[in-house]
């Protein structure tokens, strides 16, 4: 197979679950809430994604349990920065470290062990629907997870629904200006709670994806920092969907790459190119001049 | 959430004990009773001479960390990246500590660890640059700031400065960079390096209160638009003191190396930074609170196998812990609030009762 084509499958495959939690702390940021905590909710979701596989025995309804988990870790931030006035940025920390305890707790609670759960069913792969082989090249990847079109369809849903209808009017006007929304009869608090729950459904969903549609198995900490990569991307994108979407490709690129040349330059030590990806990511948040304006009243409870 | 001195306590106190109860809570739905938890990790981390000095020994870092932390927050920014700051710190204090053997004592272990805190600082730097110049947040700044460092320590320690074993560690430091003991119990020991984290502490909060430098300082964090009339730029003090929070994690960083583990290897940090973030705002943003707070984290830290050990809990349990902390801490103002609210409606109540009663 060519590499070029490897290396764009790849991309999609790394990018999948950035690009749901992107997307996530994207509705979040826009109706004004700071969501750092995507780490978390990313964490909950691949944790309950595995849980409820397990306990159901479909991968279909631990992908539901994942997402409700990301819907609770983010009702935890929104409800501490949005009802009791925590600063928002501490709250988000709060919650990451919460998940990353409760995960490892229950883990040994539920499952009796330490650092990596057992496996339970994944969800289908691309090809199993198909009925033919997708490419599967030298063994790199085994296939592609359903989860990947259904994320760049959600994706795209969730750019038409910020473009074009009244709710995401609504949503952007909390984010922008709370009196103006405000004025207009719109409770600003529901509406950002409501975002938060959204944008936490779908980095459950990202994180169910690395739990149930990449591997099959959790463990711990295996997001390794990609909650804080999506909410770089949304800052990189400049809050804007299509931006977004773009940074998250290249996030995706370089992790891919890096991946990539690991495994066929041996000569250098793999861990510049495990680097590869927050180099790429930090040296283009330096170096990309442009008007980079968050949501005004991001951050901001009255 | 702004440092609040005068009714912080009030409201701090109340969200502790809230905490502390959802703790309790939660132990008990996993089967554990909370006076026994309670009681093993006291034993844990106090228990035996040994287990003392154990605790003490990762006090150090966290005072450190939770100093540098705190210090930013007070010029108004959020220090993420103590983690990669305290790698750098210590791979650099290492590397001198290896490279200058044949410097006397006296000179080699403070080279060292000034050098770990220089780098700490440097290492800081692009963040505050990114945040004058990009407006990038420099929480994300910092955050892929950690992940580069570690990953570029970890590289450097498998390749051009280690102990050419496949381990990924530095060889050991010179016996003249180490920092001698000053106190023994078996084969744990002791060092100075607790006493002078705390002083490092209570001088921190000397200069931030009581100097015009600390109040420049402090007043950028607290009211920006007061500080640009009066003539102090925001944007230099913001560069100094995260370049101090930097070499103050780096610091940390440099004092582990020659303190307690003699070289760096990979991984070196167990979490020493992001700890410091709970441990800067468990002690509400205030330098000369950190102790109790560092103490506390360490005594967690120090006492978690033993709750695998003694509860078969997950070690994992004391995150959570940290984390409701820090929630119930981070909305402390509607806690304490409510805590005062309640408590006057019963004492009016039992007022009332005994004026119908009497």
């Amino acid at each position: 197979m060519m590499p070029s084509f490897e290396l764009i499958t790849l991309t999609l495959l790394k990018a999948t679950p950035l690009l749901l939690a992107a997307f996530g702390g994207l509705i979040c940021e826009l109706s004004g809430l700071i969501n750092f905590a995507l780490e978390g909710m990313m964490l909950c979701g691949a944790f309950a994604a595995i849980l409820g596989a397990w306990a159901t025995g479909s991968p279909w309804l631990g992908l539901l349990f994942g997402i409700i988990a990301g819907i609770c870790a983010s009702a935890v931030h929104a409800t501490a920065s949005l009802k009791l006035g925590a600063n928002q940025i501490v709250s988000s920390i709060a919650v990451n470290l919460l998940a990353a305890g409760l995960t490892g707790l229950l883990l040994n609670q539920i499952f009796g062990v330490y650092g990596t759960s057992p496996t339970v069913a994944k969800l289908p792969e691309m090809n199993a629907l198909l009925h033919r082989n997708m490419p599967s090249p030298d063994g790199t990847f085994e296939g592609i997870s359903i989860l990947v079109p259904i994320a760049f369809a959600l994706a795209c849903g969730v750019m038409a629904c910020l473009r074009w209808t009244v709710a995401g009017l609504r949503l952007k006007a909390c984010g922008e200006s709370p009196e103006a929304a405000a004025a207009a009869g719109l409770s600003v608090f529901r509406i950002r709670f409501l975002a938060a729950c959204a944008g936490g459904a779908l980095a459950g969903m990202g994180g169910a994806y690395l739990s149930i549609g990449d591997l099959s198995q959790f463990v711990e900490n295996m997001t390794q920092g990609r909650g804080y990569l999506a909410i770089a991307a949304v800052i990189l994108g400049r809050w804007r969907p299509a931006g977004v979407f773009s940074a998250v490709l290249f996030f995706g690129f370089c992790d891919a790459a890096s991946e990539w040349l690991s495994v066929r330059w041996t000569a250098m030590p793999a861990q510049l190119f495990l680097g590869l990806p927050y180099a790429a990511c930090f040296t283009v948040l330096a170096f990309y001049s442009g008007k980079r304006r968050p949501p005004s009243a991001l951050g901001r409870v009255e | 959430m702004r440092p609040d001195s005068k009714s912080s306590f009030a409201t701090l106190l109340p969200a502790l004990i809230v905490g502390a109860l959802i703790c309790m809570a939660m132990a008990a739905a996993i089967g554990a009773r909370p006076l026994e938890l309670v009681q093993t990790i006291w034993m844990g981390a106090w228990g035996t001479a040994d287990a003392a000095i154990n605790t003490l020994t990762k006090m150090t870092p966290l005072l450190l960390t939770g100093l540098a932390v705190a210090l930013a927050y007070r010029a108004g920014l959020l220090n993420v990246g103590c983690e990669g700051q305290l790698t750098v710190g210590a791979l650099a204090g290492a590397t001198v500590a290896i490279k200058c053997a044949f410097l006397p004592s006296f000179l080699l272990l403070p080279l060292s660890l000034i050098s770990g805190a220089l780098i700490g600082g440097i290492w800081a730097w692009p963040a505050v640059v990114l945040r004058r110049w990009r407006m990038v947040h420099e929480v994300i700044s910092t955050l892929l700031l950690n992940y580069l460092a570690i990953n570029l320590c970890a590289y450097l320690v498998s390749g051009p400065l280690g102990d050419g074993s496949a381990m990924g560690r530095t060889p050991a430091i010179a016996p003249g960079a180490e920092m001698p003991a000053i106190l023994h119990s078996g084969s744990l020991y002791l060092t100075a390096a607790p006493i002078f984290a705390l002083l490092l502490c209570f001088a921190a909060s000397f200069w931030l209160c009581r100097t015009i430098w600390g109040f420049e300082a402090r007043s950028v964090g607290s009211n920006p638009e007061a500080a640009f009339n009066a003539g102090i730029s925001a944007s230099i003090w913001q560069t100094r003191i995260f370049m101090m929070s930097g070499a103050l994690a780096g610091l940390a960083g440099a004092l582990e190396v020659t303190a307690v583990h003699h070289r760096f290897y990979r991984a070196f940090s167990p979490g020493y930074g992001f700890d410091g973030l709970t441990a800067a705002f468990l002690a509400n943003g205030s330098p000369e609170w950190l102790w109790l707070s560092a103490l506390f984290l360490a005594s967690l830290r120090s006492a978690d196998k033993w709750l695998q050990i003694g509860l078969n809990i997950s070690p994992n349990y004391i995150w959570v812990i940290q984390a409701v902390l820090l929630l119930c801490v981070a909305c402390r103002q509607r806690i304490g609030n409510g805590f005062w609210r309640i408590l006057n409606r019963l004492r009016t109540n039992s007022a009332l009762n005994e004026h119908l009663e009497g």
